[in-house]
């Protein structure tokens, strides 16, 4: 009898096993993070988007191919003249996966919690500019109040960080709504262990797509996404199997990747702030332009990038990466590698080598800048080449690795003089968060009232041509003043099984659209 | 009790364990010291032009991910490796040491409030204790070497209290004191000189331990300044590299495993040496 019972539990364990999805229908998808929170709505983390931007519908989609915004959950919408009032005509019929209906008091909800100041929005709050309220006019219509124009707004909700939740979910859940997140979008939010995985299982009733996905419904039954904070273990996760795509791979192993046939490496250039070292124009001897530039003349990027980034993303000349609307190329002619030069404005400054000490010293006071680095991004790798290479020049560097929170706290305090950063968007707007005098991320320290005019006019100004024209001026003034030393353009190098196919990614180029992606054995 | 085996007394030298393991420290820490005037390549400079060379005649154990020797980075970081263990080991025993005769010698409340107080310490595990001594000083090589040989104290002065205990129980010691010795003459000429040989074995054993976890420290970014040639960092810095390059931190951390192997064998070889007969 007992025999029986242990071969019946034997059985049941092999069929619910057989019972699950194939390995046709579901995918693993490695992430580089693991971030604290995963509330799109609450959270800043870039790699929460990657598997929520298949859990939300956003009101409208940036079709990254044209450049321009698309219906979603909204079918239409009207701007009026002033810029101020946003009308959206939703769409009907659409159904959260909790079964809630989707409609203008949703929409309403939504915005209010963002904008609640007890959520303490790190990220979709400041998206929403100078957003005022919001008004139901009638069940499938809302109008959304600025007060000023903005003209990023749609960009920002066409974005994961204003996907539309389910009021009901997020009025049971509270303060845990993030391990339980309900949206409309093509994949149910299943399961979440922090630190360990998510999991998403297919939404067999999604019906409303917008145009930019190529399928109906989801192609496949479950995607898991696992955690792989270690870049070291990102390329032999891939290669043993255990992740049919992995983002950030270094470029040591896309290299190695490329070569071997069971894989393909997808990458895709980031729109956004490229990477650059921020110097702090308030902090001697970096005060002064000329030590400043001399430090971008002695800076070989081109170096750095065959080195460190195997070629794998470009050079970057200006603040702006240039895949972003509204880069300026002609910051491409600003500082091309020049020693002599480098040398030359740091002798007309006064610093020269007078103790023959290998480092340059100016009434007594050596050249010794300090540098701090985050762990990511490659930073240590460049800091290191950087260090090595201005020591050649006489410039001492003293380095610190630090964490993001230790930076932020390091550049509110104005303690460094070179931190290195880089930060995605697919708007130009971004520039306002680093070179406008009451930035978050003025870590030049610049108080430049002409610039503070141009990005508060350029984030009001409607005209795309008018905008771009401005933002031209911005990164001129940027590269002018020698305020940030440019490294590279950022390129996710994402890493991809054979067997995957129709992997295709957001105008912000982080997030995958996870519905047309169907794997093959 | 039966004793199957009654282990002999050798002198260190007689030893050829402890002449091999003295012999690579020698090499190392010689190394290290004329590391100016031997004729290496320079550790820090980069080169995009021979980024990951394999070992070969210009450069015997290749080059590293931004192109450094790491002959030269091996050579030129044993000092910060072998530097930062040596302090570390001074602190320990110059703090565990005297607060374990003291200890052992006085007695009563203070032995009692010592050891609780070294007992606080041990519950922390060595690293942990020696990561929050970081926090607080900030992060550099100095606050390694402070916080390695601050974490390693408490066990020090834990074995020299209980050696201190053992010798005062000596006929001798009794006998010292009927002539009149006072506390303070007894525990300088006479338990001390007695307490040296486990206390220079237990040392040996803790320098191993110092270089281990102070390479830790440095792997996890917490020491040395970026891009300065130690064995814990370079080691880091080669670990993502491991399948293009793999000598950038194989030869690091067998410098660093050969260097705490050869430790170990020569405290085994001290404790031999010591035995009493």
């Amino acid at each position: 009898m007992n025999r029986i019972l242990a071969w019946c539990v034997l059985l049941s364990v092999v069929l619910i096993g057989c019972a699950g999805p194939s390995s046709e229908e579901r995918g693993v998808y490695g992430l580089t993070l693991a971030p604290s929170g995963i509330d799109p709505h609450v959270n800043a983390s870039s790699e929460l988007g990657i598997p929520l931007t298949s859990v939300y519908d956003t009101l409208v989609y940036l079709d990254p191919e044209t450049g321009e915004f698309v219906p979603g959950l909204a079918e239409r919408w009207d701007i009026s003249s002033d810029g101020l009032v946003h009308t959206f005509y939703l769409r009907r019929g659409v159904t959260f996966h909790d079964g809630t209906p989707f409609n203008a008091e949703a929409v309403r909800f939504n915005l209010a919690r963002i904008t609640s100041p007890d959520l303490a929005s790190q990220k979709a709050r400041f998206m929403l500019g100078p957003y005022e309220r919001v008004h139901v006019v009638d069940e499938y219509t809302v109008q959304i109040y600025l007060s000023e124009p903005f003209a990023p707004f749609l960009d920002t909700l066409s974005q994961v960080y204003l996907g539309m939740a389910s009021p009901a979910a997020v009025e049971q859940w509270g303060d845990e709504y993030q391990l339980h997140q309900v949206g409309s979008g093509p994949f149910v939010f299943a399961e979440y262990v922090p630190g360990d995985h998510i999991l998403l299982r297919r939404n067999p009733d999604y019906a409303w797509g917008p145009t930019v996905y190529r399928h109906e419904t989801a192609q496949l039954e479950e995607i898991e996404f696992r955690f792989f904070t270690d870049p070291a273990t990102r390329s032999p996760a891939l290669e043993t199997g255990e992740v049919d795509v992995m983002g950030e791979i270094p470029p040591q192993d896309a290299a190695r990747l490329k070569s071997n046939p069971d894989f393909r490496i997808e990458p895709v250039p980031i729109p956004g702030a490229s990477l650059m070292i921020f110097m702090n124009t308030e902090r001697p001897p970096l005060d002064d332009v000329r030590v400043r530039q001399a430090l971008l003349y002695a800076t070989d990027r081109q170096a750095i990038v065959s080195t460190v980034f195997r070629e794998s993303s470009p050079v970057a000349h200006g603040p702006l990466a240039a895949v972003t609307l509204g880069y300026e190329p002609a910051v491409e002619e600003f500082y091309p590698f020049d020693v002599e030069r480098a040398m030359a404005l740091l002798a007309e400054v006064g610093w020269s080598d007078t103790d023959g000490d290998g480092v340059r010293d100016r009434e007594g006071q050596p050249l010794a800048l300090d540098l701090y680095l985050m762990g990511w991004g490659h930073m240590p790798e460049v800091g290191q080449w950087l260090i090595s290479q201005w020591a050649e020049l006489g410039i001492a560097v003293n380095s610190q690795v630090v964490s993001y929170p230790e930076a932020l706290e390091v550049a509110a305090q104005g303690k460094h003089h070179l931190i290195p950063f880089n930060l995605s968007g697919s708007d130009p707007d971004i520039l306002r968060q680093f070179f406008h005098s009451q930035a978050e991320f003025n870590w030049s320290k610049i108080a430049d009232l002409e610039m503070d005019t141009w990005l508060e006019t350029a984030a009001r100004t409607l005209e795309r041509a008018d905008r771009v024209e401005l933002y031209s001026r911005v990164q001129l003034r940027v590269m002018d003043g020698a305020l940030v030393i440019p490294i590279r353009d950022y390129v996710n190098l994402n890493g991809v099984s054979n067997r995957v196919q129709g992997l295709g990614f957001d105008a912000q180029g982080w997030f995958p659209w996870l519905i047309d992606v169907t794997l093959s054995e | 009790m039966i004793k199957w085996y009654k282990p002999r007394r050798r002198p260190l030298l007689r030893q050829p364990v402890v002449l091999v393991a003295l012999g690579w420290l020698v090499l190392v820490g010689g190394a290290a010291l004329l590391a100016p005037w031997l004729a290496l390549g320079d550790p820090v400079v980069v080169s995009a032009e021979r980024v990951l060379l394999s070992p070969k005649a210009d450069f015997l154990l290749g080059t590293d991910m931004l192109g450094r020797d790491v002959l030269a980075r091996l050579v030129w970081g044993g000092r910060w490796t072998l530097g930062m263990g040596l302090v570390g080991l001074g602190l320990a025993v110059g703090l565990g040491l005297p607060v374990g005769l003291v200890s052992g010698t006085v007695g009563g409340w203070l032995d009692v409030v010592l050891m609780r107080m070294v007992d606080g310490m041990l519950a922390f595990p060595g690293l942990l204790l020696a990561m929050a001594t970081i926090a607080v000083l900030g992060r550099s090589i100095i606050s390694v070497a402070v916080a390695v040989g601050l974490a390693a104290a408490p066990a020090y002065a834990r074995v020299a209290r209980s050696a201190t205990r053992e010798v005062r129980a000596q006929p001798y010691v009794d006998a010292a004191r009927a002539i009149g010795s006072t506390e303070g003459h007894v525990m300088v000429r006479h338990v001390l000189p007695n307490v040296t040989a486990p206390l220079l074995a237990f040392a040996a054993t803790q320098l191993g331990w110092i270089l281990l976890n102070g390479a830790a420290l440095n792997f996890l970014g917490l020491g040395v300044e970026l891009g300065t040639p130690e064995w814990g960092a370079m080691l880091a810095d080669g670990r993502g590299y491991l399948r293009d390059g793999p000598w950038a931190s194989a030869f690091p951390g067998l410098a660093l495993t050969l260097t705490v192997l050869a430790v170990n064998l020569l405290a085994d070889g001290v404790q031999e040496a010591t035995r009493p007969r």
